[in-house]
């Protein structure tokens, strides 16, 4: 039993940790709007502090309940048909009897990379998307490999944490870039007003934090979904009963070539992708700024498996 | 204080009472549910065999044998009763299904059909289900074992009068599948 009892931990891990990563999101915003307001003068004050707690709320409140739309919106997902996409479906249908999950809703998305992401709050409310490319490079061993990993996310409450990590500080990342530009107008436009020392130095923090907050949140989170990627690996070999067709899909995403088109690459928002199950972006050298494992590590943990 | 040393031991045994209880119901319907997900993909399977024959037939008029074959495990399944002779009688059909699939290699405008293909696809993802809710119910079958087996399960497991479960046996047969190239 104690690989269930640790899978049980890791399930409450995640739910803490994204409750965790709500209050973290809610104090920063606040923490925004406390020094927006301050930069703004003590006339703005109260205002910009009313709407920076009642924005904050309507904000973490909708990245909860609609972070897997946000996520498909943001590649431009569409529901895979049931007669279109057959093998697709039938491969989540029976991982799905296998792990005694309810199927997620499926999803194609336009990409010739073969890549793949799961999303959603719970098991109950989640969604698998794949590229075209995928379905049509990966044989039906490989694509199930592909499935049964996303599967895990799934069964582990990863997608919660992660989804939610991807469009909360995704957000935060464009508002300090707002708040940002603003500064750079209003220091053009109010060049005559005169300033005392304490909003300089409110202005500094203020751009100080703007520039911090995203690069702080991203690092934690890419530090974490590395380490979840190897134990939905496992997970998957554990409701197949094979590494077999999980190492055909990870050399065959191996041997892709890196987008090459800025198109291509703007297809795919930053901010998502490190729930992908390969990085998008394919960035060759690892550092703490990796989104992904190196490929060729995770092949090797699966064939000593 | 007298009685609080009296009530703490009594909620904790009730505590544990419970806990026990609802452990072993969960397994035990696990367990059952799996079976009815083994028992839906047979029946999907069944349904689909009259229309896989009416498809051979139009091509393949002389394998009457392996048709005869064909709709008779598919008889015998539906006429089985309990879950573990379906079971049995679902591999039996598997299997004359795969002699289908090996004759139609002979007859290529068989193999072209488009109703045959889909049909092909169709009842090989239902293996594939129907050996994927196999695993998930000798999985549950495991996990009640080890909760019965264990200490103190075991002194709960044998106070409720609770009934073990058999695993399935996977037939030595349908573990090698012909790979057919679609």
């Amino acid at each position: 039993m104690a690989e269930r009892i640790s899978f049980h931990d890791q399930i409450s891990r995640n739910k803490w940790k994204s409750v965790f990563l709500m209050i973290i999101v809610f104090i920063v915003l606040l923490a925004l709007g406390y020094v927006i307001g301050l930069v703004m003068g003590p006339d703005y004050f109260m205002i910009i502090m009313v709407l920076a707690i009642i924005i904050s709320i309507v904000y973490i409140i909708t990245g909860y309940y609609k972070s897997d739309k946000i996520a498909l919106a943001s590649v431009n997902a569409k529901p895979a048909s049931q007669t279109q996409y057959s093998q697709y479906h039938h491969s989540v249908e029976g991982l799905c009897l296998a792990s005694g999950m309810p199927k997620p809703r499926l999803y194609v998305m336009e990409n010739r990379q073969i890549n793949a992401f799961a999303s959603g709050r719970d098991p109950e409310h989640a969604v698998i998307c794949v590229t075209t490319g995928a379905l049509t490079k990966l044989n039906k061993q490989e694509l199930e490999g592909v499935l049964g990993h996303e599967l895990s996310h799934i069964a582990n409450y990863d997608i919660r944490f992660m989804t939610l990590t991807a469009v909360l500080v995704g957000m935060v990342a464009i508002i300090s870039q707002i708040f940002l530009r603003s500064l750079w107008w209003s220091s053009i436009a109010g060049g005559r007003r005169s300033r005392d020392n304490s909003q300089v130095i409110f202005l500094i923090i203020g751009i100080i934090l703007a520039i911090l907050a995203p690069i702080v949140v991203m690092l934690v989170q890419l530090a974490i979904s590395r380490k979840r990627e190897y134990s939905s690996d496992a997970s998957a070999v554990k409701f197949i009963r094979s590494p077999t067709g999980l190492i055909g899909a990870l050399k065959k995403i191996d041997a892709e070539h890196p987008p090459s088109t800025a198109e291509e690459k703007k297809k795919i928002n930053k901010a998502v992708a490190p729930l992908f199950i390969s990085d998008p972006f394919k960035k060759k050298v690892q550092n703490a700024f990796s989104t992904h494992p190196p490929i060729k590590r995770r092949i090797e943990i699966l064939q000593k498996m | 204080m007298i009685w609080l040393w009296i009530l703490i031991p009594v909620v904790i045994i009730a505590i544990i009472l419970i806990y026990y209880y609802n452990r072993f119901v969960v397994l035990g319907n696990r367990i059952n549910n799996s079976l009815a997900q083994i028992d839906v993909q047979l029946k999907k399977r069944a349904d689909l065999v009259p229309a896989l024959v009416k498809v051979v037939k139009g091509y393949a008029k002389h394998e009457k044998q392996i048709m005869a074959d064909v709709t008779k495990a598919r008889a015998a399944m539906l006429k089985a009763g309990d879950i573990k002779g379906k079971v049995k009688a679902g591999d039996a059909l598997q299997n004359a299904l795969k002699s289908i699939f090996a004759i139609a290699e002979n007859y290529p405008d068989l193999k072209a059909n488009q109703n045959f293909l889909h049909l092909q696809q169709e009842l090989s993802a239902i293996e594939d289900k129907v050996a994927y809710a196999r695993q998930y119910y000798n999985d549950g079958v495991l996990y009640l074992e080890n909760a019965s087996q264990k200490f103190p399960g075991v002194i709960f497991f044998k106070l409720y009068g609770r009934q073990k479960k058999d695993y399935l046996k996977i037939p030595a047969a349908s573990k090698e599948m012909p790979k057919i190239d679609l």
